[in-house]
Parts: C-alpha cells; sequence; structure tokens
C-alpha cells in the first residue's frame, strides 16, 4: 500500500517540493538583503540596549525598506496557500476515485477500504505535516531580522510560525477528503472544502484568537500629552516590550494611556490552543469519512 | 422457496460445494428495492450468464456477491463460505472487472500489475506478464495510450492474476466495438478453459454470451425470472406455432410468451422434461428456442406481470418459479 499511495500521490508530492524549493529561492534572496540591512543599520546593538527605542531613524528606514514585502504581500499570498494544499492533496483521494469509477477497482483487490484509506490517510497526512514543517522552517528562518523587531505574535508572523500553519493545511486536507467523498466529484469538493476552511481560518485569526486568554490591561500615565500609536510600525509596542501583541491603545482624558495586549510569553499556549483547534477540526473530517466509507458500503457506478 | 431449497440441497450433493449461492439476497437503496429475494446458485466450474435489461439489478448483485455492498437481507456464498462485505476474506475468494473496466489513466500496464501485487497476496505476476504479452500489450505503456479492448485485457489480467477462484465481471464488452468484443470474449474463454476457474459475466445483450455461458440466470425488475443449466433449460421449453384459435388451455406446459399473428400463434412454452408431441394436432410445429428467444420471453413476461400488477412476480407461484426449481 505504501508503494500505491506514493504512486498516486507522486505528481502531487513533486508539485509540493517545488513550491518548497520556490518559497526557499524566495526566501533566501529577500532574507539574505534583509539580514544584510539588519546588521549594517546596527540593530542588533539598538535592539539590546533600549527595545529600539533609541534609534528610530534606523528602524523606520528598515521598516520602509522591508516592512511592505515581508508582512503585507507575503501576507495574501500565505492566508490562502495551506488552504489551497490542503484541497489540492484531499479532494482527489477519494473524489477522483469515486468520479473515475476505480474506486471499483481499488475496493475490490484484497484490502477492505477502511484499511485502504486508513493507509493512504496515514501517508498522505505524514507528508502534509512535513510539508508544513518545512515551509513553518523556511518563513521563520526568512523572518527572523523581521521578527527581531516585530516579535512574531503579531498575525502576520504568528500565523506562519510555530504549529498553526501545518494544521491550517491539515484542516482543509481533512475538509477536502470528506468533501470528496460526499460530491464524488474533485473540483467541487475543492471549492466546498475551501470556503469553509476560509471562513473558519479568518473567524479564529480575528474573533477567537485575541480572546483564547483575558488580554492584560496597561495604563500609562503621561503628563506631557499623550503619544500613542500601534501598528507594525511601532517599535518597541506601546507596552515597551518587543514581542507583545497590542490589541487596542486608547487615550482617555489626553491624560492616560490604555493598551490592551497579549503579552509575547502567551505565544506557544496560544499555537498549541490554536492549532488544537485545527487539528481537532481534521480529525472530525477524517474520522467522520472513516466511518461514512465504513458504513456506506453503497456506491452504484 | 422450498422447492428451491430442495433443488440446492440435491445439486450441492452432486456437484460438491457450488461457487456461489446466494440466499434471497436483497439490497434497498432509500425505500426501493435493488434487487429482492434472489436465491441463485452456480456450480464450481460453470461461465454463467447473468442476463437482464439495464436496471434489472445485476450490478447490485455483483456488488454484493464480490463484497463491494453489503446485502440488506440475504447472504452471498463464495465456495461455502458466507461473505461479508469489506472483509479480507470476502474479497480474496472474488476477482472483479467491473463495468467500463476502470484503471488508472496514468498508470503504465506494470505499474497496474504492481499495484495488484501490492494489494493482493496471491497475487501471480508471471501468468499477469505472460498474458499481455501474448496479446502484444507493452508493459510500459500508459493505460491511457491503449485502445478499450487492450483496457479491457489488461483488468481481466488483473482479475486472473488475483487467483481467486471465482471471477466476476459486470459487463465486460459493453464499452467495446463489435471487433474488441468478439475478441475479448475469444481470449475470455480461452482463460476460462485453461482454468478450473468460476465465471459470472453480466451482460444486456444476450447473443454475445450465448456460444459461452453452460449456466443462465435471467434478472429483471430486481427478481430472478430464470435460473438453471443452459442446456437443460433450452431442452425445457419448446416454440411452438400453432393456429391462432387454440386456447392457452389446450396447449401443452406452461405459455411463457405468446404471440399472435393474422392466422398462427407462436407461442413459448415450458414443458419440462415430459416429451412433448404435436404429431396428433394439425398445423402445430414445435421448434426448440434459442438462447436469444427464451430470455427475450421470460424479460417480456417479466415486464408484463410488473405492469399488470406490482407485486413482485418471482414472489408468486406459478411457471417462474417453477421454471427457476426444475
Amino acid at each position: 500500500m505504501i508503494w500505491v499511495s506514493w504512486r498516486q500521490h507522486r505528481s502531487q508530492a513533486i508539485a509540493g517540493l517545488s513550491l518548497l524549493a520556490a518559497l526557499a529561492v524566495f526566501a533566501i534572496l529577500v532574507s539574505t538583503s534583509m539580514r544584510t540591512a539588519f546588521s549594517h543599520d546596527d540593530l542588533a546593538a539598538c535592539l539590546a540596549r533600549s527595545e529600539g527605542t533609541r534609534c528610530p531613524a534606523a528602524i523606520t528606514a528598515f521598516m520602509n525598506s522591508f516592512g511592505s514585502v515581508v508582512n503585507i504581500s507575503f501576507w495574501g499570498v500565505l492566508l490562502v496557500v495551506p488552504g489551497l494544499i490542503g484541497v489540492i492533496v484531499g479532494a482527489p483521494l477519494l473524489g477522483r476515485e469515486l468520479e473515475l469509477g476505480t474506486w471499483r477497482l481499488a475496493w475490490s483487490q484484497t484490502v477492505p477500504r477502511t484499511q485502504w484509506l486508513a493507509a493512504q490517510l496515514a501517508l498522505v497526512t505524514g507528508a502534509l505535516v512535513l510539508l508544513g514543517a518545512a515551509i513553518t522552517a523556511v518563513i521563520t528562518w526568512y523572518r527572523e531580522p523581521m521578527d527581531r523587531l516585530t516579535g512574531h505574535f503579531i498575525n502576520r508572523a504568528y500565523d506562519f510560525e510555530g504549529l498553526v500553519l501545518t494544521a491550517y493545511i491539515l484542516c482543509a486536507f481533512g475538509f477536502a477528503v470528506l468533501a470528496g467523498l460526499l460530491l464524488r466529484r474533485t473540483v467541487a469538493a475543492m471549492v466546498a472544502a475551501f470556503g469553509p476552511w476560509l471562513v473558519i481560518r479568518l473567524v479564529v485569526e480575528f474573533m477567537l484568537r485575541p480572546r483564547f486568554q483575558v488580554p492584560l490591561t496597561l495604563r500609562q500615565s503621561c503628563p506631557q500629552g499623550c503619544n500613542a500609536t500601534m501598528g507594525l510600525d511601532t517599535v518597541p509596542p506601546q507596552t515597551g516590550h518587543i514581542g507583545d501583541w497590542v490589541l487596542s491603545v486608547s487615550i482617555s482624558a489626553g491624560k492616560q494611556v490604555a493598551t490592551t495586549y497579549q503579552p509575547g510569553s502567551r505565544f506557544w499556549h496560544f499555537q498549541f490552543i490554536e492549532a488544537g483547534i485545527f487539528v481537532a477540526l481534521t480529525a472530525a473530517a477524517l474520522g467522520a469519512t472513516i466511518w461514512l466509507l465504513h458504513r456506506r458500503a453503497a456506491w452504484t457506478a | 422457496m422450498t422447492d428451491t431449497e430442495g433443488l440446492m440441497t440435491q445439486q450441492g450433493a452432486d456437484g460438491g460445494v457450488p461457487a456461489l449461492r446466494t440466499d434471497r439476497l436483497g439490497r434497498r437503496y432509500g425505500k426501493v428495492w435493488g434487487l429482492r429475494d434472489c436465491t441463485i446458485e452456480v456450480p464450481a466450474g460453470a461461465v454463467a450468464a447473468l442476463v437482464g435489461p439495464n436496471g434489472a439489478g445485476k450490478t447490485t448483485m455483483l456488488q454484493m456477491i464480490i463484497g463491494l455492498l453489503e446485502p440488506t437481507e440475504g447472504q452471498v456464498k463464495v465456495f461455502g463460505q458466507a461473505s461479508r462485505a469489506n472483509t479480507t476474506q470476502t474479497l480474496a475468494r472474488v476477482g472483479y472487472v467491473a463495468q467500463d473496466h476502470p484503471l488508472y489513466r496514468d498508470f503504465t500496464v506494470a505499474e497496474m500489475f504492481r499495484l495488484g501485487q501490492a494489494m493482493n497476496p496471491s497475487w501471480d505476476q508471471k501468468l499477469a506478464a505472460a498474458r499481455v504479452d501474448a496479446l502484444g500489450i507493452p508493459l510500459n505503456r500508459k493505460v491511457r495510450r491503449l485502445s478499450g479492448g487492450q483496457q479491457a485485457q489488461v483488468s481481466l489480467t488483473m482479475a486472473l492474476a488475483k487467483k481467486a477462484p471465482l471471477l466476476v465481471l459486470d459487463e465486460p464488452v459493453s464499452s467495446l466495438d463489435p471487433v474488441a468484443r468478439l475478441e475479448f470474449m475469444r481470449d475470455l474463454m480461452a482463460a476460462a478453459a485453461d482454468s478450473a476457474l468460476t465465471f459470472l459475466i453480466s451482460s444486456h445483450v444476450v447473443a454475445e454470451l450465448e456460444r459461452f455461458c453452460d449456466w443462465l440466470i435471467v434478472l429483471c425488475h430486481g427478481h430472478v425470472q430464470l435460473a438453471g443449466p443452459a442446456d437443460d433449460l433450452l431442452g425445457d421449453h419448446r416454440l411452438l406455432t400453432v393456429p391462432r384459435a387454440t386456447a392457452d388451455s389446450e396447449l401443452p406446459g406452461t405459455v411463457i410468451q405468446r404471440t399472435d399473428s393474422d392466422r398462427h400463434s407462436t407461442v413459448l412454452v415450458h414443458v419440462g422434461a415430459v416429451p412433448l408431441r404435436v404429431q396428433g394436432h394439425a398445423g402445430w410445429q414445435a421448434d426448440p428456442v434459442s438462447f436469444e428467444q427464451l430470455v427475450m420471453a421470460y424479460l417480456q413476461r417479466a415486464s408484463l406481470t410488473i405492469d399488470a400488477d406490482p407485486a413482485p412476480a418471482a414472489q408468486r407461484p406459478g411457471p417462474s418459479a417453477k421454471a427457476v426449481t426444475r
């Protein structure tokens, strides 16, 4: 079965490795110049001394050069890419067998269909975990100079580092496998799985993630007038610690700044919670698929 | 159905364990029965034809036999052992060539065989390689580059190399052109002659099975209309040509199908083993029936019965049951 599964997914594996290679080339090109600029401006020393408060000009110059390409354009692409990888690999796994009628060949050999599915899922899921981990490693390395300024708790770094990127891929994969079984069409299953995946992905990011734990609030009084800002370019953030994720900043009566934030030390805790949500969704979708395939031993050609 | 069971036991005693036996097999899709009350038996070594129009329940029946589909009621036994859908034991006992002979189109023939080897413990790689070699099919050619006839041959080769004692073929030639049909059937029969395997071949075209099959099962509207050894079934029926005025009650045996023309009627009757005498009746003529006439008569009768009365034909006593249990 290992050979069968490998042979059936060979072209997808090659495409996945090509994607990874392209990403690595892009990462090396951009990250090398970013690293050169970072050391040239001696940002490391500045960050070590004062968390960036003493060298705003150098930081601004660095952000102007790289902030847009690293934090913004890339995000749009990477928002959808894990979902696309997941549905492109997941939808044909059952959808194509049912669409082309090859399930009658596959499941009439001396391997019961649930065993066939279990073997396919184990191998493909394993490959996707490796791919997700490799993409995560490349992006983490690529972003490293930027992360030293912005931390990796902000949305655009958090989504591609740690555990969640792999979990996003798995979730889209699980949805697409189930959709392939239910719709018996590859392309329809891709579309049907991608939509809900994207909705859940965005809902979790913008509505649930800020509330995984109760945010902290920092109140600072500013007798000489308050100058509160938030955003990627604010280094360090309003809390004064690089790595904190500032959710909101409000100035009351011109005398006090209230900053709600998630401290940077919660990064991994949040990663585990969010990856857990997506892995649980994956398990539910794949569990439903195995159960349906086992129980509904009925497809007419 | 007591008669049927009695007969089954007899046949079992005569010919050893039957290759295939279904016992009141039924499958329901939602509220509709795709197949019901289907009791058949195929002795070991037979080449059995499963004949019926499209939608008669042939594929449903075959998929229950091979273990792709769980019966709603009843049981399948292959060489005496009860089948359970989706289990290694059941899958190992039956080779299957599905309708339109599905294969992975981007695989080469050799890769299809490697898949067969990986998924079947008793796979016979020598047999597979020798068979496609004899047919002139290159091992390194992609499946999508093969003709329809060659794809059918690769499918059949995979089923043969699985080394299962019972081979089930679902409409094996329906998607092929006439020349490829003939070639495929010829090769199939050569394979059948070379082996001790039992074959069950479904088709909605009777003519292509006539010369090859020694066992006949006619399925219509999800019910068995006729089943048994082909020679006996042919011998038990006569095609009578009688004056049109002759009433059914005057005819010997049971009328299966009657066609009236201006002056004469053509009647297909089931007379059983009783010798038929027509010499005493002026204007009567008795001819043997052909495979196709026999099948068509039972299929048409089934259609008429269903149209007239929604109750399933095979559940009622009458000529159908007699024919089945002869």
